[in-house]
């Protein structure tokens, strides 16, 4: 059937007969049966969807997924098990952060950037489905010997309002404090000085940091936090009809060591108003990722 | 002699007998609603939460509108029993009960029989960009294994057979509209048949609530460069959205986020101890939602006292006196709520003053007088 219909060509709503059947003209039964094939494609063919056409080519495509650890093991969040390096018991509640300016880079020192607006992505532990992005652009094929990214959004592109829809628009940054987005939202909660049940809450967000000439009203400057991330040993291979997949891996652990000892004794319960605590995080932060290629 | 003529009187046949048949449409000819679009001020969302099989027209929006206020929606006619949606939600208070309200007292509502509400009410404005559930708990979400629980729409009849609301059946309801003739020619305006079913009427009360759209306040206009924000009230912005000053913006939004919430649910330090059956962890299950409830938007504030799921605060006074010395800490608590160590985040007289001016910069006059949300001036008989 399927063949036959392809006889027919519609165009503008209105079936034209092509060449195989114009020598049918004139003889009266083929004229119904031109008909009915007629009626039927118009009937058929507005039922059907387009699944005859060539599927899309998806090869080349290229998928992060991200994964969240502790000393190696799955983060488990809420759960007050964790110890950093100056002694804080803590415990994780949600992380949500944005990676950007993707890049990759082959043996010959040439690169290929995911820079694509649109795909500066958000990961956020509490949604599932943004911890798998699939990366809108085809990659082309070929030897990669590492990636690295951005962490956070970089000065040139963290414009304030770029994101209306949540979650990201969630993660402003405001206006007064640098504006754009926050790079991370790390809270969760650990336990002060003599407490053994009783946490306090913490919250490690990084974005655009300020310089005070009178804290906390008068700002002079401001300092943009965000970071490269090199991940190497991150060598991978595009190849035509394989989607290949890179698991990151966050090491929360990692924030609050290498090479600051982070202490939330001495930094307290929030960062974005503190230049000097968002640094340190920062400078951390360059080991906290690892990639998996499979 | 093979008969010809057969065939294409068959196909003709299956086509046409493959169109169902509307008694309605068979009588008098369809109506085709008008599209209505959503106009999106600038800064608020692009995505918006209107399902697939109840586009937004002008004629479902008015029949929404003539429902919402219709006081037969109680499913009865005396005069002293009916109730309708807005027996509670009142434009004058953006849609809320408002603490003046005549019969509800304190702003506490009850239903048509005396029985109270779980919670006091929660703002019903700018829903068409809520998509993290409704009431307090986000019972009402994509994720409810009850798919007649779910959506905007679901709220309507929910109400009509609630015991804390009109404490009627649906049936009672459909056979009132369904014969009065004004009401079912709207019907066939706004769905195409004079068909009256519950269904429909959830859809066409959606389709109004998603057109309950403020966003004109005076820090709106401050955004658009239309005024200035007095220093009291500047500084108070400065208070909303800096983790040194009150640090409101993390759940309640900012310019950023126009809406004023982030439609999430959070433990905010009301309380130690647990026993609402109808917190988020009735919904969800995890233990760490205990005493959480949706983070309401701030827009319209001024109008809707009392405040929290409990309407436990009379005055915004109270609610900022809260935030900044009174709360309460508990295994639960969000982490966000980073000042819990201090009892709240210790703000000074002039800053709690300065914080509430910015809170009223947010009520929207325009829109509780907007004629478009108006009770009609009278109704089919």
């Amino acid at each position: 059937m399927v063949s036959s219909l392809r006889k027919v060509q519609i165009v503008d709503g209105h079936c034209e007969r092509s060449e195989g059947f114009h020598s049918l003209k004139g003889h009266k039964v083929d004229i119904y049966r031109t008909i009915i094939v007629v009626l039927l494609s118009v009937f058929i063919g507005t039922g059907c969807d387009n699944s005859n056409e060539p599927e899309e080519d998806n090869t080349w495509n290229l998928v992060f997924t991200f994964r969240h650890c502790i000393q190696g093991n799955p983060l488990a969040f809420d759960t007050l098990l964790y110890t950093n390096a100056t002694g804080n018991t803590y415990l994780v509640s949600e992380i949500q952060y944005f990676i950007s300016d993707v890049t990759l880079y082959k043996p010959d020192g040439s690169t290929f950037m995911i820079d694509d607006q649109k795909e500066i992505h958000y990961v956020d532990t509490d949604i599932q489905e943004t911890r798998t992005w699939e990366v809108f652009e085809k990659i082309p094929a070929g030897y990669y010997d590492s990636v690295s990214f951005t962490f956070g959004i970089s000065e040139e592109k963290n414009l304030s309002g770029m994101f209306v829809n949540p979650p990201e628009s969630y993660m402003f940054w405001p206006e007064s404090l640098g504006g754009g987005y926050h790079y991370m939202k790390l809270n969760g909660k650990w336990l002060e000085p003599g407490q053994t049940t009783v946490t306090t809450p913490f919250n490690c967000h990084l974005g655009i940091g300020q310089i005070y000439y009178s804290y906390p009203d008068s700002i002079t400057d401001f300092i943009h936090n965000d970071f490269r991330v090199s991940l190497p040993g991150s060598d991978f291979t595009i190849t035509k009809g394989q989607k290949t997949e890179i698991t990151l891996t966050m090491s929360v652990d990692e924030w609050f060591t290498d090479p600051h000892d982070y202490d939330f004794n001495v930094w307290g319960s929030y960062t974005m108003q503190n230049q000097e605590a968002m640094q340190q995080l920062t400078e951390n932060g360059h080991n906290v990722f690892s990639a998996l290629i499979e | 002699m093979k008969n010809y003529f057969f065939y294409p009187a068959f196909i003709l046949l299956i086509l046409i007998s493959s169109c169902s048949r509307n008694p309605d449409t068979d009588l008098i000819p369809l109506f085709k609603p008008t599209p209505y679009t959503i106009q999106i001020p600038p800064g608020f969302p692009t995505i918006l939460n209107i399902p697939s099989d109840n586009p937004m027209t002008v004629e479902g929006i008015e029949l929404g509108r003539y429902l919402f206020y219709d006081g037969r929606m109680s499913g009865r006619l005396q005069e002293d029993s009916l109730m309708s949606c807005c027996t509670c939600h009142l434009q004058e208070n953006s849609f809320e009960c408002g603490i003046n309200h005549p019969e509800f007292i304190g702003g506490h509502p009850h239903g048509i029989t005396g029985i109270p509400t779980p919670h006091v009410m929660l703002p019903m404005i700018n829903l068409v960009w809520n998509s993290s559930g409704y009431l307090w708990n986000g019972k009402i979400s994509e994720n409810n294994p009850d798919p007649a629980k779910r959506q905007l729409e679901d709220l309507t009849w929910m109400a009509i057979v609630a015991p804390h609301e009109m404490y009627s059946d649906t049936a009672k309801v459909t056979e009132i509209f369904k014969n009065i003739p004004g009401y079912t020619e709207m019907f066939r305006k706004a769905f195409g048949s004079e068909e009256v079913t519950t269904d429909r009427i959830g859809k066409a009360i959606a389709q109004f609530i998603r057109t309950l759209i403020t966003a004109d306040s005076k820090f709106d206009k401050y955004l658009r460069g239309e005024v200035q924000l007095n220093d009291s009230e500047l500084n108070g912005f400065v208070l909303f959205t800096t983790e040194e000053g009150a640090d409101c913006f993390h759940c309640h939004g900012g310019s950023g986020n126009p809406l004023f919430t982030t439609h999430l649910f959070y433990n905010n330090g009301k309380d130690s101890i647990f026993s609402d059956p109808n917190d988020r962890y009735s919904i969800t299950g995890d233990p760490m939602n205990k005493g959480a409830y949706k983070a309401t938007t701030l827009r319209n504030i001024e109008f809707t006292a009392p405040y929290m799921h409990d309407g436990r605060f009379a005055t915004l006074d109270e609610v900022i006196e809260f935030y900044s010395h009174q709360l309460l800490w508990s295994p639960y608590i969000d982490p966000l709520m980073h000042h819990i160590a201090q009892g709240g985040v210790q703000l000074t007289i002039q800053e709690k003053q300065d914080l509430k001016a910015f809170l009223l910069t947010l009520s929207d006059t325009s829109f509780i007088h907007n004629p478009a949300f108006e009770s009609p001036s009278d109704f089919p008989e």
